[in-house]
C-alpha cells in the first residue's frame, strides 16, 4: 500500500465526519453523539429525534452516496481513458448518461405506457435507457469481430446527441410543466434523493466494478501501450475492451440512476491522481476511487452550504470547482499519458 | 407606481387631445408608447389574461397562450405557444398591445414585438395588494377603468374581510408551502405567497430564504418543523405520497397531526385575481373553525 492511498483514506474518513456534522441545524457534538449512538447500537442517551433523523437518515446516506458515486466515476473514468487511450475520455463518453437521462425523463414525465411505468421505477428506467444507448453504440462499433475505438467514440458522441435531443423533446412537450423542475434538478446531477435503500444498487455495482478492474490491473497497463503491442504482451485485447464496456455501463447506469449525470468527476480525478501516483492501474484505480469519492463529498458539502435552507445540484459545483483546478493541473504538471 | 396611475388618469381624462398616443411606464420601469385607444390585445401568460378579464377588458383579448384555461371565455379564443413564444401567430392576430408577465416573460421578447411596432406592457405581481393595483392599472390602460375599479374594490373588500377574521387569532400555524412533492421547490423571499399565508392567519417558514425559488432540503423541513404543509398538488393529491417520499418527516408536527393538504394549483401559482380566493381557501385550511364562509 502506498502512503498516498492511506492518506486519502484518512482524509475520506474525516470528510465524512465533517459532512454529517456541517450545517446550522445540528451542532458538531450532537452529530457525533448521534453517530456514536448508532455505531454502538443504542449505547448511551438517545439523541434528539430531529438531530437523529438529520444526521443518520439524511446526511450520512447522502455522504455515503457521494463517496460511492464519486469513487465509481473515478474508476470508470480511469477505465474509459485506458480503453480509448485518450485523456479526454470520461464515464459518460459512450452515451450512457444521455441514455439514462432519456429513460428517466420518459418515465418521470409519464410518457411510458402505464403497463411499463407501473412495473419500473425511475432508477430502473434510467438504467434501461443507459443500456439501450450502450447497446446501440456497441453494435455500431463492434462489427467484424473487432472493436474499433474510433467508431466507439464517434458512435458514443452521436448517440449522446440523439439521446440528449430525445430528453429535450420529452421535457419540452411534457403535459406537466411542474414536473419539469424536478427533472431539471436531477439532470444537473444531485445527491438530494439519497436514502439508505437508494445506496444498495450503486454500492453493489461500484463494488463489482472496482474488484473487476483491480483484477484486470495488469492487462490494463498493457492496453496503454496500444492494441498491437498489448496483444504481443499476451493481453486478450478484444475481450478486455468488451469487459470494460459492460463494467462501464453497469456502474455508470446505476450511478446515473441514483444521482443524475454528475459531470467532470470522472474526467478530472484520474488525471489528478496520475500526476501524483503514476500510471500503473494497481495504484491509479484505488487512488482514483478514493480521490473521486472525497472530491464529490466536498463538492456536495459546498452545494449544501451555498444557499441556506436550500440546495444546488452538485453537478454545478463539480464543474465550477473542478474545471479551473483541472486546467491549472494541465498547465503545471508535465505528466504524460500511457 | 402612484405616479403612473396618476399619469394614466390624467391622460385618460383628456385622451382626445392626444391622438398620437400616450407614454406610460410599465411595472418593469420600461417606457411604453400606447396607441390612443386599444381594442385588440394579446396576452403572454395565463395570469395576465386573468388580470385583463378582471379589469373588464376580456372582450378586447384576441388571443391567449396554450396554457390559458381561465376564465372559460378563453376556450373560444385563438391560442399560441409560449415556450418559446410563437411570434408569427401573435403578430397575425394584429394586436395593438401585448400584455406580458414579469414572472414568466423576458424583456427580450418585448424587443422583438417593439421592432414590429407592437408595444408590450409588463405586469408584476409580487405582493397580494399588487393584484387590485394591477387590475386598476390595466383598466386605465385599456379604457375600462370603471369595471376595473369595481372589481379591484371587490377584491380589496374580500381581502379586508379575511384580514378581520384572521387578525386576532391566537394561533398562527407555521406553514410550509410546496410547489413539488419529490424535489422540494418552494417560494423564497419577496413572493406574494407569504402575504397569502400571513393573511390566512399563518406564518410562512420560507419567507426569509434569500433565494427566490429555493429547493428545500429535508433538513430544513425537519428542523423548522411546520405545523401545516400545503402544496399546489391539487385537492385530489394523495398525501401519503409526500410522506413516503420523505420518510424522515414522521416527527414533523404537520405529519404527526395529519395537517397536509393539496390545494388547487392555479389559485396559488398564477399571480392573478384568483389569489384572493386562494387566500380564503388557505385560511379555511389553517383555521377551519374561525374561517367558515368565503
Amino acid at each position: 500500500m502506498n502512503r498516498w492511498i492511506i492518506g486519502l483514506l484518512v482524509l475520506a474518513f474525516f470528510s465524512v465526519i465533517i459532512s454529517v456534522s456541517a450545517g446550522d441545524e445540528v451542532s458538531f457534538s450532537e452529530a457525533l453523539s448521534v453517530l456514536w449512538h448508532h455505531i454502538t447500537f443504542g449505547y448511551g442517551i438517545a439523541p434528539d429525534p430531529i438531530a437523529d433523523r438529520i444526521v443518520w437518515q439524511l446526511r450520512l446516506p447522502r455522504a455515503l452516496l457521494a463517496l460511492i458515486v464519486g469513487g465509481g466515476l473515478g474508476i470508470i473514468g480511469t477505465a474509459m481513458q485506458t480503453l480509448v487511450r485518450n485523456p479526454l475520455a470520461e464515464p459518460y463518453i459512450l452515451g450512457i448518461s444521455s441514455g439514462a437521462t432519456a429513460g428517466a425523463s420518459l418515465f418521470y414525465l409519464g410518457f411510458l405506457p402505464p403497463l411499463i411505468s407501473k412495473a419500473v421505477s425511475m432508477p430502473v428506467a434510467a438504467f434501461a435507457g443507459g443500456l439501450c444507448a450502450i447497446l446501440i453504440v456497441y453494435s455500431v462499433a463492434g462489427g467484424r469481430g473487432h472493436l474499433s475505438v474510433t467508431r466507439l467514440l464517434l458512435a458514443g458522441v452521436a448517440v449522446a446527441s440523439l439521446m440528449g435531443a430525445l430528453s429535450s423533446f420529452i421535457t419540452l412537450s411534457s403535459p406537466e410543466p411542474d414536473k419539469l423542475r424536478s427533472v431539471l434538478f436531477w439532470l444537473l446531477g444531485s445527491l438530494h434523493l439519497a436514502t439508505w435503500s437508494a445506496l444498495i444498487w450503486p454500492s453493489i455495482a461500484v463494488l463489482i466494478g472496482f474488484v473487476s478492474l483491480i483484477v484486470l490491473a495488469r492487462p490494463l497497463d498493457g492496453m496503454l501501450t496500444g492494441d498491437e503491442s498489448a496483444h504481443s504482451l499476451g493481453v486478450p485485447v478484444e475481450s478486455i475492451k468488451r469487459i470494460l464496456i459492460v463494467l462501464a455501463s453497469l456502474v455508470t447506469g446505476s450511478i446515473v440512476a441514483a444521482s443524475g449525470a454528475i459531470g467532470f468527476v470522472g474526467l478530472i480525478v484520474p488525471h489528478a491522481v496520475r500526476s501524483i501516483v503514476g500510471v500503473t492501474h494497481r495504484r491509479v484505480l484505488p487512488a482514483s476511487f478514493i480521490a473521486g469519492a472525497v472530491f464529490l463529498l466536498w463538492a456536495d458539502l459546498v452545494a449544501r452550504a451555498l444557499l441556506p435552507g436550500a440546495q444546488l445540484p452538485v453537478g454545478i459545483v463539480t464543474a465550477l470547482c473542478g474545471v479551473p483546478f483541472f486546467l491549472l493541473l494541465l498547465r503545471r504538471s508535465s505528466y504524460g499519458f500511457g | 407606481m402612484r405616479q403612473v396611475c396618476l399619469l394614466c388618469l390624467l391622460l385618460i381624462g383628456c385622451s382626445s387631445n392626444f391622438p398620437e398616443g400616450r407614454t406610460v411606464e410599465d411595472d418593469l420601469g420600461r417606457t411604453v408608447v400606447l396607441p390612443p385607444t386599444i381594442e385588440r390585445i394579446a396576452t403572454l401568460a395565463p395570469s395576465v389574461t386573468e388580470l385583463a378579464f378582471a379589469a373588464g377588458a376580456g372582450s378586447k383579448i384576441v388571443g391567449v397562450t396554450t396554457f390559458d384555461d381561465y376564465p372559460p371565455a378563453v376556450d373560444s379564443l385563438p391560442k399560441y405557444g409560449m415556450i418559446p413564444t410563437d411570434f408569427e401567430a401573435i403578430v397575425a392576430l394584429d394586436p395593438e398591445l401585448v400584455l406580458a408577465s414579469e414572472q414568466v416573460n423576458s424583456p427580450k421578447e418585448a424587443d422583438i414585438f417593439s421592432s414590429i411596432g407592437i408595444p408590450v406592457y409588463f405586469v408584476a405581481v409580487n405582493t397580494l395588494p399588487d393584484v387590485p393595483r394591477a387590475i386598476r392599472t390595466l383598466g386605465d390602460l385599456l379604457g375600462t377603468s370603471e369595471a376595473a375599479t369595481r372589481r379591484a374594490i371587490e377584491l380589496e373588500d374580500s381581502l379586508a374581510q379575511l384580514a378581520v377574521l384572521t387578525a386576532d387569532l391566537s394561533e398562527r400555524p407555521r406553514t410550509l408551502f410546496l410547489i413539488n412533492d419529490v424535489t422540494l421547490y418552494a417560494f423564497g423571499q419577496g413572493s406574494y405567497i407569504h402575504d397569502m399565508i400571513d393573511l390566512a392567519g399563518g406564518y410562512s417558514i420560507t419567507q426569509t430564504l434569500t433565494t427566490r425559488a429555493p429547493v428545500l432540503t429535508d433538513e430544513f423541513v425537519l428542523s423548522s418543523g411546520p405545523d401545516v404543509i400545503v402544496g399546489s398538488f391539487g385537492p385530489q393529491y394523495d398525501v401519503t405520497k409526500l410522506i413516503s417520499h420523505h420518510s424522515t418527516w414522521d416527527i414533523v408536527p404537520a405529519v404527526v397531526s395529519g395537517r397536509i393538504y393539496g390545494l388547487y394549483p392555479d389559485l396559488y401559482l398564477r399571480p392573478g385575481p384568483r389569489l384572493v380566493s386562494g387566500a380564503w381557501t388557505l385560511a379555511q385550511v389553517l383555521h377551519p373553525d374561525a374561517v367558515i364562509n368565503p
